[in-house]
């Protein structure tokens, strides 16, 4: 099995052939290192354009959105998440504009596509890891890419569909086996995605957490517990049923959350599934409010012993 | 220019100003519950540019929108029944003064956010150019908010790809409340426009007859050479540019429609150029008319 980024590169060069007329555009997206490896071979579908860009992150942002009003599907391809904050006005600002005048049906259809600084000794400045506050703020769809069965659902439903969305791929991960998993459950919007079934916890992975709730699945096996595992994206309005319903028949749910916000969307499944299931017990694994943004790795730090074991006491 | 359409622009000029007293009567009797953008001042670029346009064209507009939506628009009820929140309104009542486009008159996308709509105006040209279609894309700015960054990397980006972008900058040398002076160094558009091989022109008298044919010349050689251009228009908003409505008890600047469509006796009010620039009896048949109507719409 491939990398992780390469695999994705496959499947994105894939995709976008499916969608004519599609202009894509980066800064360097067709030299260098090809930022870094995730527009690699990229090829144009029948008139579409791959565009050389200039140091711009706000205007190719407005520039997207442009495009959008004109009829022409476009996708943006991102160095770091980080880059994104200047372009945020747009995402607020401008798309909301068109989404009230505009019917998004009849527009081009507008992505930007984004690795995540997440594998440390970036420095202060490379350390934006939570796309979900860019969801949160703009009220807009936010994907992760992060496995076989949820990538190309995500990138063959979404570069397509209407109106505008971000994709984000994880730098920790990209030189990591592509993870190879099963699909008990995908929703139609890509909010949810399930992996494995089991009765004795339901764990719920955001950001880029999933290796890490997939690693819990593991050891909890190997203690004899058996999990339901979840990766959660970030959708406006997002219906938490299919997990709540699972907490309800585990009736324990742990968070993983690699996030450096404060706010973490995870803290909504869990005000959720309490509701829902009066005495579900549940635990967030996340980072604390005294994250180093400094020179550092950027893995979530798990004790999985403890982890197992709380579970095992729970059970 | 012949006489029928010189006659079409100097009564839109005219009936653009009437409007404009209308609704800025209108906020002196705290009849409208919004803050509108007054602008004054500007209605002879507004006029041109609005002719300048053919179907395949689109407009990309700023919070100071007004006059060129009452130019495309035509007809002042739209406007005004949007500023009052009804249904009937140019945005169904929902978008408010700053945000008011008009797409089926070619009004693609109107920004409250200072430049922003500068970018938006560069997609929507590379969207044309790669989709082969014709069309100019005029993108309105003042000269606040080409102070924005995005000015520069929108010039930018407009020539390197090649793309069919009117940049407008309405420089009434005023932003919120500072003249230019008072809040930056002046710049230099022109040479800015130089740095980056986009063309650039200078419209300066108000004569509307005169920004028509300009802007016909710099719409045929945009669509020609596909080399953006920037036009720089002197002008004045002759208005309190931030704040209080004119006439509004204590504020010492008169706006009011008992004086007539004229603001101003000088260069920087379009009204007034006509004025000294046509017959005398031609400007009072043409003025008279939308005066009465106007008056009759404020009693």
């Amino acid at each position: 099995m491939p990398n992780y980024i390469t695999a994705v590169n496959q499947m994105i060069r894939s995709a976008v052939l499916k969608v004519p007329g599609i202009c894509m555009y980066g800064q360097n997206i067709n030299n260098g290192t090809f930022i870094s490896g995730l527009t690699k071979n990229l090829a144009a579908p029948a008139d579409g354009v791959i565009l050389n860009v200039s140091n711009s992150e706000n205007t190719l942002c407005g520039m997207g959105f442009g495009m959008m009003l004109s009829g022409v599907s476009a996708i943006y391809f991102v160095k770091q998440l980080d880059f994104m904050l200047l372009g945020l006005d747009h995402f607020v600002n401008t798309y909301n504009f068109i989404r009230c005048y505009y019917d998004l049906n009849k527009l081009g259809r507008f992505s930007i596509i984004m690795l995540v600084c997440d594998q440390g000794r970036q420095g202060p400045q490379s350390s934006c890891n939570s796309y979900g506050d860019f969801c949160s703020i703009a009220r807009i769809p936010c994907y992760t890419v992060t496995n076989d069965q949820d990538t190309p659902r995500i990138l063959e439903s979404q570069l397509t569909a209407p109106g505008f969305r971000m994709m984000a791929l994880s730098s920790r991960l990209c030189r990591t086996e592509f993870l190879q998993l099963q699909t008990v459950l995908a929703a139609p919007d890509c909010s949810v995605f399930q992996y494995t079934e089991g009765r004795d916890v339901t764990i719920a992975c955001f950001n880029f957490a999933l290796p890490e709730g997939y690693r819990l699945v593991r050891e909890l096996a190997a203690a004899g517990l058996q999990a339901s595992l979840f990766s959660v994206n970030y959708v406006p309005n997002i219906d938490w049923a299919p997990v709540v319903r699972n907490a309800g028949v585990t009736r324990r749910l742990v968070v993983i959350d690699d996030s450096k916000s404060v706010h973490l969307a995870g803290h909504g499944l869990v005000e959720a599934a309490v509701r829902a299931v009066p005495g579900c017990r549940h635990h967030v694994v996340a980072r604390g409010a005294n994250v180093d943004f400094g020179m550092c790795q950027d893995n979530l730090p798990i004790d999985f012993a403890a982890l197992v074991s709380r579970v095992q006491q729970w059970c | 220019m012949n006489d029928s359409i010189q006659t079409i622009l100097a009564r839109e000029v005219l009936q653009l100003r009437a409007w404009q007293h209308q609704v800025n009567e209108s906020l002196k009797a705290k009849a409208l519950g919004l803050a509108v953008h007054m602008a004054f001042g500007h209605e002879a670029i507004a006029v041109a540019v609005s002719h300048m346009l053919e179907d395949s064209d689109r407009l990309v507009l700023s919070h100071r929108n007004i006059a060129y939506n009452l130019a495309r628009a035509g007809d002042l009820r739209p406007l005004y029944d949007e500023y009052k929140g009804l249904p009937s309104g140019l945005g169904g009542g929902r978008m408010g003064t700053m945000n008011l486009a008009n797409p089926a008159r070619g009004v693609a996308y109107t920004s409250s956010i200072l430049g922003n709509n500068f970018c938006v105006a560069c997609g929507l040209a590379l969207g044309f150019k790669l989709k082969h279609q014709a069309g100019l894309v005029t993108v309105l700015t003042g000269d606040g908010a080409m102070e924005e960054g995005t000015f520069y990397e929108s010039l930018d980006i407009a020539q390197s790809k090649g793309l069919r972008v009117l940049f407008i900058v309405e420089n009434n040398q005023c932003a919120m409340s500072s003249t230019i002076p008072e809040r930056r160094c002046a710049i230099k558009i022109d040479r800015l426009c130089q740095a980056f091989g986009v063309s650039y022109d200078l419209l300066t008298g108000n004569l509307v007859f005169d920004y028509a044919a300009r802007l016909q010349e710099l719409r045929r050689r945009i669509m020609e050479t596909s080399v953006p251009v920037c036009i720089e228009v002197d002008l004045l908003n002759l208005y309190r540019h931030a704040g209080a409505t004119p006439g509004f008890p204590g504020d010492p600047m008169i706006i009011d429609l008992k004086n007539g469509l004229v603001v101003r006796e000088d260069k920087y009010d379009p009204v007034y150029v006509l004025k000294q620039h046509l017959p005398a009896d031609e400007y009072a048949a043409l003025e008279q008319p939308l005066l009465a109507q106007a008056r009759a719409w404020s009693a």
